[in-house]
This record gives structure tokens, C-alpha cells and sequence, in this order.
């Protein structure tokens, strides 16, 4: 019988959506549109239109080692082209945003090819090449797994994940990278990651509403959402790995 | 001779507070009399970055601005998520509550009453202010800003 991930325990609507967005099977769903060059401001890694700088010569002009790894593995458009390493982070608010640090670094691991993803209790951050980052960022911003309001790209400052929403339901940034215009209701990035100004605004579209947040989320949560304790299998499953990881401290051959 | 105790309490919403709101709030407090001492408290909003690749540009947020509290103007330096109050009397907490249901229309906030602004100096306070430190200030001033606290005069 073929193997066929699981990915992951649960039964409520938050397991279903971790198991969801991590399966490279699932298509994303696109909610907005975001041009590469809409990308390339908010990163403020290079200018729109200019050439990738890069980090060594391409592959196909240096003489590489004669090594069977290297033979096996098709390298990303980025290597190819020796890009630079660069990097896109983000922050999610505990209200609910779609994604969350650790669904995203399981995610991106699932989906994308040559990316370093770093996770920590309210930011994530993904790092692989120019190039591949920039096409990795589109689908990153532009599907489900982004929300306007309680999604930030934040390159650095970039507290807000576990603090209180403002009136507006923007979630906090002490840099106020991306403002919610009350007239057309979109969220614009009015800065670049790392809190440059940006020379025009970049539109990210409408924030999504507490009821689409509600059934994309991927963070338990007890008041107003579905509670971890909730999750019967998800906990059992929890339980039995804390339980196994402990005793394997002490009696290896269990 | 024994100093008197003051109740104290805070005032805690469910969002971070727009300038707007504070400022209705803050106002209706005054106007309700009663409270001594008072400290915003919230996530900082700094009028330079401070850290990170675009340490000291500027950086211009919407929410920190002036408002107009009573007849002073306060420089918001916080997105105010909590208020802190220190109170005559412990009467004044209802008056208070008609406030906060008057501006509190879109979300939910609670007062609880208990201690949250130090009214006996620590060690570290005697060492900074020393001996002689006025009271009132102790909890309400940051021992590293250069800026004093706002006194504002009740009606």
C-alpha cells in the first residue's frame, strides 16, 4: 500500500485547515491579486525592474564538483542564477489570521523547493533565493493564507501577533507599515518590510471578514473560536508524543 | 501618622483605543471627578524607529497624535490599550462605568479594581529619585524619559 500522509491529528475545523493548507495537493485559493512588482516594494530587497545581484556566477558557468547529490537534485531558478539568499517575514495575529508561525514553516516546507524556514512564537520567516522568494511571496500574499488586517509583513518590529486589535481591527504595528483606507476599505502598504516609505502605495486588498476568518484560521483559541480542549483526537495525539518523548529519555528500547 | 490608602482601578477594552476614543473617554473622566493620578498604558509608538535596518528615520503613525484632555494638550505616546486609575473613592467607580458604557459602544471593556500603580517606593526607586521623591509621581514617571508627567486640571 502507497503511503499517504496524514499530515496531521484533529477534528475540528482548525485541524482540517492545518492539514489543508499543509497538503501541496490542496490548491490555494487566490483571494487577491498582487503584481511581482507590488512584491518587490513591500520586500525593499532591490528596485522594481533592476537586475537580480548576485551571489556567485550561474551554475552553468562554473565548474561544479563531480557529486552524485548534485546530479539527483534539480536546482531552483535562483541557484541557477547564483541570486542572493533574501527573506520575507511575516506576522500573524493570535485573532484568527489564516496562517500562523509554525502551519507556515510546515507549509512552506511542503510546498516550495530550496527555502530555509524560520519559526518563532509570533513571526516566521522564509529565506531562500531571490528569485524563488519573489515568486513564493506572490502566492504567499495573494492566497488564503494572508489576511490584510491581521497579516503583517514585517522584516523587523514586528510585535503585534498577541496584543489587542485597534478599534479598526488592524492588528498592531508600531512602524504602521500598512494602513486601512476607511473610504475604499483596503489595506495599503504605505512602507517596505523594514519600515521605509514606500515611493507609491501598494493595495493588498480587503481585510476578509471574522466569519471567513473564523473557518481558515489554523489557531485554536477559546474565546470566540474553537478551543484546543475541544479537539479530543488533536490532544490525544499530543499527549501520546509528550509521553513518548519523555519516556524515550529513559527507556530508549519502549 | 498614617498616610491614606486609595482605591485604585483600570479600565480594560477589548481593542487598543483610537486617539479619538481616548480622548472622549479621558474627557468624560475628568468630568466625572474623583480620580488622582492616571497612567495610559499600551504598546509604544515612537517618533523615531528605534531598532531594526531603518533605525532613526523617522516614522509617522496616525495614531500618535495630540488630543485635548480638559484644558491640556497631551502627546499621545502610546496606542492606549489600558487605563490605570488611582481614585479619591472607591464611590467613584460607577460613575465611572456610565462613562466607559457612553464611549464603549463597539466593543466590550471591564473595570477591575486592585492595585496597579505603585504607591510605596521600591529599592530601585529610592536609588534613582532618592529619599526626598515625591510621592504622587512614584509609578506614574519612566525613570529614563526626559519628559515630566501631564497634570491635568479637574473641573
Amino acid at each position: 500500500m502507497a503511503y499517504k500522509p496524514q499530515y496531521g491529528p484533529g477534528t475540528s475545523i482548525v485541524a482540517e485547515n492545518r492539514r489543508k493548507y499543509m497538503d501541496p495537493s490542496h490548491k490555494l485559493e487566490k483571494i487577491r491579486d498582487v503584481t511581482d512588482e507590488d512584491i518587490v516594494l513591500i520586500l525593499g530587497h532591490r528596485a522594481p525592474g533592476s537586475a537580480y545581484p548576485s551571489a556567485h556566477p550561474p551554475l552553468s558557468e562554473q565548474q561544479e564538483p563531480k557529486c552524485p547529490i548534485r546530479k539527483l537534485v534539480e536546482p531552483t531558478e535562483g541557484a541557477k542564477h547564483g541570486d542572493r539568499v533574501r527573506y520575507i517575514q511575516f506576522t500573524d495575529s493570535m485573532y484568527f489570521a489564516p496562517g500562523q508561525p509554525y502551519l507556515r514553516s510546515y507549509a512552506e516546507s511542503y510546498r516550495y523547493r530550496g527555502i530555509d524556514p524560520g519559526t518563532l512564537s509570533g513571526r516566521q520567516i522564509v529565506e531562500c533565493r531571490e528569485r524563488d522568494l519573489e515568486k513564493y511571496s506572490v502566492e504567499l500574499v495573494g492566497t488564503e493564507l494572508f489576511d490584510p488586517a491581521r497579516t503583517g509583513v514585517r522584516g523587523a518590529t514586528v510585535h503585534g501577533h498577541s496584543l489587542r486589535l485597534a478599534e479598526d481591527g488592524m492588528m498592531f504595528d508600531m512602524l504602521q507599515r500598512c494602513l486601512l483606507d476607511k473610504k475604499t476599505g483596503m489595506v495599503n502598504y504605505v512602507k517596505n518590510q523594514i519600515g521605509e516609505p514606500l515611493d507609491r502605495v501598494v493595495k493588498v486588498g480587503k481585510p476578509m471578514d471574522e466569519k471567513w476568518l473564523k473557518a481558515h484560521t489554523t489557531i485554536f483559541h477559546s474565546l470566540g473560536g474553537v478551543a484546543f480542549r475541544d479537539d479530543e483526537e488533536y490532544i490525544e495525539y499530543v499527549q501520546r508524543i509528550h509521553s513518548l518523548r519523555t519516556k524515550y529519555g529513559f527507556m530508549p528500547m519502549e | 501618622m498614617t498616610e491614606a490608602i486609595y482605591p485604585q482601578c483600570r479600565i480594560v477594552t477589548e481593542r487598543l483605543l483610537d486617539p479619538e476614543t481616548t480622548e472622549k473617554i479621558l474627557n468624560l473622566i475628568v468630568e466625572t471627578g474623583g480620580v488622582r493620578r492616571m497612567v495610559l498604558n499600551g504598546p509604544r509608538l515612537p517618533a523615531i524607529v528605534p531598532y531594526g535596518p531603518a533605525r532613526g528615520t523617522e516614522n509617522p503613525h496616525t495614531l500618535r497624535r495630540q488630543i485635548h484632555i480638559g484644558e491640556q494638550e497631551i502627546q499621545l505616546e502610546v496606542h492606549v490599550g489600558t487605563i490605570l486609575l488611582e481614585l479619591t473613592s472607591a464611590d467613584v467607580i460607577p460613575a465611572l462605568k456610565t462613562a466607559s458604557d457612553k464611549v464603549f459602544t463597539n466593543f466590550t471593556y471591564r473595570i477591575q479594581e486592585g492595585k496597579y500603580i505603585k504607591t510605596d517606593p521600591s529599592l530601585v526607586d529610592y536609588a534613582k529619585f532618592g529619599p526626598d521623591f515625591d510621592k504622587d509621581l512614584l509609578g506614574l514617571c519612566d525613570p529614563k524619559s526626559k519628559q515630566g508627567p501631564i497634570i491635568i486640571q479637574g473641573t
